[in-house]
């Protein structure tokens, strides 16, 4: 199929891309383009504009700024996959990157794009949330930072508001002790996440200090697992603890269902993938 | 964009009765995916633009949606009755075709019973009987091209060539000469490659798009994109198949009673005359009763996929005769082979099979390691299936020719779908004593090639090679009556060997090949050039039989089941071309494996909700266990050099070798297709 016709901007830098998106309210960022084309090309979107932003200087790179790991919005996942950065700061977005899509759509595709996109599906947003990570938003009236715990409001829906641009990513560098896995379980055709969760987990002196355990894929946006990080903290985390903390994790009714995978289904593969994510955290905390 | 046109502006009066035969809908829509407006343009984007523009007002009438709402026939998918024509596709698969007991108004199409014995008194009287229903979702082909065709009008009015990625040149044209009322030598057929075909290539659009060049005189090029394809071609049916299988204690069959329930979409097709052969002619059986019903539905018409109906019918048959085995304690395999038929054993519809090999893949089974090492690692396990297709055969012709320069040219009208020709040139090479590489495939058009049935049914080789081996023949005597005539020797004397010709012990004396097709050429009075034209026409079949292992892993966790390593041991006949069969005999047990574990069209009321490769589930590379193929050859009286048909046995045992293999690893049956990790977790809970 074809896209309808649209104008074609690209933007050399966040204040070009922000006076193109003020001049053009109904155009659309392109980033990797891995989500919009295909949506475009199926006529789901229709936008009369496309403003480029992949090549706006500054915003493809993974740097490290103190206690941070900052990632610019147009850092392709395979960057984030050879990142040694990332493998040392934070190993949980190394693990999470080589499980999207096929090299093609890693070549492309953004870390920016995927979270702005917010698919229910996709892997980066639990993780995010696992992570504590924050969302730097940029607009004409300057700059804005949102913490993953807000970012992600609804399918497909996101605190980026139009005329907004996201330019960056905030994620904690990794302390001692603390253990980060990632696990997914991908539909068999789109092998998008049908249950992916995201588990980050610090021990000290044996019992469980902190956890973040966020979920993905199942129901209608990424959320944490809050029952859940609450079994853990203060326990020692063997192997029974973690099962019991895993129980009942979210419910049916919070998640969605399809021909593939029914909410109660779902409901259990979040309950596997969490205690194997969060048992792996565990065994890998440094 | 350059016209819009709807329903009336094809009409040509003519019934539609099969997808091939369907032009637009005029004002009632059957089934959603049916094309309704044909919109030409200049270029692709135009026409997308154009056909975005179309604002189609539909008012929703009561529908047929499922197999078993059909039965009931509340709801009539042609309250009118259904529309019909004498030929069948299913006839091209070396299906038995039948007409119809039911011409009234109702959606079940066709019932048919084919009955031995006293099925209910063996029933009674057996040991054990197994009873249940299986069902499977209807499979896409979801071959690698999607339908395109390009129509260009003729010179004369009313003349048409059609340029198409199809299986059967022949059958498209009388397609569309039929649709459009035309005479078949006004419509030329240019067979183009076919990116894949498993049995969906006849002909979607070639009427449609034909009429559309026709009407606005000029060419005119469709191709489907993914979504569309898999909207409005023809996939394999849905069914509901219940068996009741009896077996009295010394572990023989006894009873075999069917009922397959064929959903066929909204046109005829015939599944049935196949359904029954293979279900009851696997097994030796006095008492078989089989009813077979299709139904019409509000759906897509189906279509022929790779031994049409068999991955369905032995699922069901296969699944319990591995219950049968365990409810009797028997050893799954020596059960089988205890009960297998053999030549001269009877078909499901009462006729004896020919020579056939479905024993010898037993016993080659019992060898393999695979089975013999069997072992008893936790939720792991081993299905076996066996598996079979009686295949089609056909009168066929092919011209060979020597050109000057030594070039054999092999003229055929065959399509190749499988690399099938490289056999037809293998047999060439060996009956001309040339190389492979001196032969040339020239693909013929409906108007230049010699008459060839459709590449389906699993035939080609058998139904052509026949006729190539005849023409090729001939063109060796030729070849030798000129060098007889070269050397003043006699015809006898004369060894045809490496593109040249001797006389025997006279090894420094020699002619080309080439030389000699110069002499046919020039020479007054002489042979005349060297061609000749070969013709075959079998009388009886040469049906392929299978049996197969897969080894899976079901994770108790999730459900999720990984075949690890699969075997398929085949009877081929005669390997022509080994290379070529092995890959067969690959293809088609991935595609019975995915059958079983991976694809199914899903509906909601009559709409497809997984038309597109994110959501149709199909394995890639990394989702195949190792595949090994094992060839046993045991010579088929009628195919050219013992061959058998080869093509469709390999898909047919797949999906019931999965589920026999994944009762083996998490003792659970599963009794619907495709086999999803839900279903297998869903079960397990409550074995627990
Ligand atoms: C075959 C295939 C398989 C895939 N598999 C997976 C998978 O397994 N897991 C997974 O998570 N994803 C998967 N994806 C999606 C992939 O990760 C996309 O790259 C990603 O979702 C979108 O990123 P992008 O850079 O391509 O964004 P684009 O497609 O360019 O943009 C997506 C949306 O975000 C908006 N946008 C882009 N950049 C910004 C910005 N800086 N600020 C504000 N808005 C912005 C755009 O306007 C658009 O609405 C797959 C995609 C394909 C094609």
């Amino acid at each position: 199929m074809y896209t309808t016709e649209f104008d074609y901007h690209r933007a050399g830098s966040v204040q070009e891309a922000l006076a193109l998106l003020a001049a053009n309210p109904d155009a659309k960022l392109l980033a990797g383009g891995h989500s919009l084309i295909p949506a475009m090309k199926l006529r789901l979107a229709s936008p009369p504009a496309l403003i480029d932003v992949s090549k706006v200087a500054g915003l493809r790179g993974i740097r490290l700024e103190g206690v941070e790991v900052v990632i610019g919005a147009m850092t392709t996942h395979r960057d984030v996959e050879f990142s040694d950065v990332l493998r040392a700061a934070c190993p949980l977005l190394s693990q999470v990157a080589p499980l999207i899509g096929d090299p093609m759509v890693r070549n492309r595709g953004t870390v920016g794009g995927a979270l702005a996109h917010a698919d229910p599906a996709a892997d980066y947003p639990a993780s995010m949330l696992a992570l504590g990570a924050s969302m730097t938003i940029a607009s004409t009236s300057g700059e804005r930072t949102v913490p993953a715990d807000e970012f992600f409001t609804g399918m497909f829906e996101t605190a980026v508001a139009p005329g907004e641009l996201l330019t960056e990513i905030r994620v904690p560098a990794a302390t001692l002790g603390e253990g980060q896995a990632y696990e997914k379980f991908a539909h068999p055709a789109s092998r998008y996440a049908i249950a992916g969760v995201a588990a980050v987990v610090r021990t000290q002196g044996g019992s469980v200090s902190s956890a973040r355990v966020a979920m993905t894929g199942a129901g209608y946006h990424a959320m944490r697992l809050t029952k859940v990080e609450e079994a853990l903290v203060g326990q020692t985390p063997t192997p029974e603890v973690v099962e019991a903390a895993v129980r009942g994790a979210v419910s049916p009714d919070e998640l969605l269902g399809d021909h593939f995978a029914s909410a109660e289904y779902r409901a259990h593969l979040v309950e596997v993938q969490a205690r194997k994510a969060i048992l792996r955290a565990l065994g890998s905390a440094g | 964009m350059t016209a819009v046109l709807r329903g009336p502006d094809l009409d040509r009066g003519r019934v539609a009765h099969s997808r091939p035969s369907l032009l637009l809908a005029g004002d009632e829509v059957v089934f959603a995916g049916q094309p309704v407006a044909v919109v030409v343009a200049t270029s692709e984007a135009a026409a997308s633009d154009g056909a975005a523009l179309l604002d189609v007002e539909y008012e929703a009438l009561d529908s047929v949606d499922s197999l078993e709402g059909a039965e009931t026939d509340e709801v009539m998918v042609w309250p009118h009755g259904t529309p019909t024509a004498a030929s069948s596709q299913a006839g091209l698969h070396g299906a038995e075709t039948s007409s119809s007991d039911s011409g009234s108004a109702s959606n079940v199409d066709e019932r048919r019973v084919f009955e031995r014995g006293d099925v209910e008194g063996a029933l009674s009287g057996a040991h054990v009987v197994i009873d249940r229903t299986y069902r499977n979702a209807r499979v896409h082909q979801a071959y690698l091209e999607p339908h395109a065709v390009v129509a260009v009008p003729g010179v004369r009015p009313g003349e048409v060539t059609v340029h198409t990625s199809t299986q059967g040149q022949y059958v498209v044209r009388a397609e569309v000469a039929g649709a459009l009322g035309l005479r078949e030598r006004d419509v030329k057929v240019v067979p183009m490659t076919v990116g894949g075909g498993f049995g969906a290539k006849y002909g979607i659009l070639d009427a449609l798009v034909a009429a559309t060049a026709l009407h606005v005189r000029a060419p005119v090029r469709m191709v489907l994109s993914r979504t569309e394809d898999m909207l409005t071609t023809t996939p394999t049916p849905e069914t509901s198949i219940r068996v009741r299988l009896g077996v009295d204690a010394e572990g023989r069959v006894s009873a075999l009673d069917v009922r397959a329930v064929i959903d066929n979409g909204v046109f005829r097709f015939g599944h049935a005359g196949i359904v029954a052969t293979v279900i009851g002619g696997m097994y030796r059986c006095e008492h078989v009763r089989i009813e077979t019903v299709e139904v019409l539905t509000n759906r897509a018409p189906v279509g022929a996929y790779r031994a049409p109906g068999v991955p369905q019918a032995l699922f069901a048959l296969e699944s319990s005769v591995d219950e049968a085995a365990r409810a009797l304690g028997l050893d799954p395999l020596e059960f089988r082979l205890l009960n297998a038929v053999d030549g001269g054993d009877l078909t499901g519809t009462g006729r004896p099979w020919p020579d056939i090999g479905l024993r010898a893949c037993l016993e080659r089974v019992r060898e393999h390691p695979l089975w013999r090492s069997r072992g008893s690692v936790p939720f792991e396990g081993v299905g076996l299936a066996v598996g079979g297709w009686p295949g089609g055969f056909s009168p066929a012709g092919a011209v060979c020719r020597v050109d000057s320069d030594g070039t054999v040219r092999l003229h055929v009208g065959s399509v190749d779908i499988s690399g099938v020709h490289s056999s037809m040139v293998l047999i060439v090479a060996e009956t001309l004593g040339v190389r492979p590489e001196d032969v040339e495939i020239v693909q013929g058009t409906t108007d230049s090639g010699p008459y060839a049935p459709a590449s389906g049914g699993s035939q080609v080789t058998i139904s052509l090679g026949g006729a190539v081996l005849d023409a090729s023949r001939q063109v060796r005597e030729q070849l030798r009556d000129l060098a007889a005539a070269h050397f003043e020797a006699h015809r006898d004397d004369v060894e045809l060997e490496e593109g040249r010709a001797r006389v025997r012990g006279v090894p420094a004396r020699e002619v080309t090949f080439g030389q000699l097709a110069q002499l046919g050429e020039r020479l007054p009075g002489g042979p005349g050039p060297v061609v000749a034209e070969g013709r075959a026409s079998l009388k009886g079949g040469a049906p392929g039989f299978t049996a197969q292992l897969v080894r899976v892993r079901v994770d108790p966790d999730t459900g999720v089941v990984t075949p690890l390593e699969a075997v398929a041991v085949q009877d081929v006949g005669f390997a022509i071309n080994p290379l070529l069969v092995e890959g067969q005999m690959h293809g088609g047990t991935a595609q019975g494996l995915s059958f079983g574990l991976y694809e199914g069209l899903r509906y909601e009321g009559g709409s497809v909700t997984t038309a597109n490769f994110l959501e149709y589930v199909f394995p890639r590379a990394l989702d195949l266990p190792t595949l090994e193929a094992v060839m046993v050859e045991r010579p088929s009286e009628h195919g050219p050099f013992g061959a058998r048909i080869v093509g469709e046995p390999p898909i047919t045992a797949g999906a019931a070798a999965i589920a026999n293999a994944i009762r083996d690893a998490a003792g659970v049956r599963v009794t619907a297709l495709p086999v999803t990790s839900e279903m297998v977790w869903t079960l397990m809970r409550q074995e627990a």
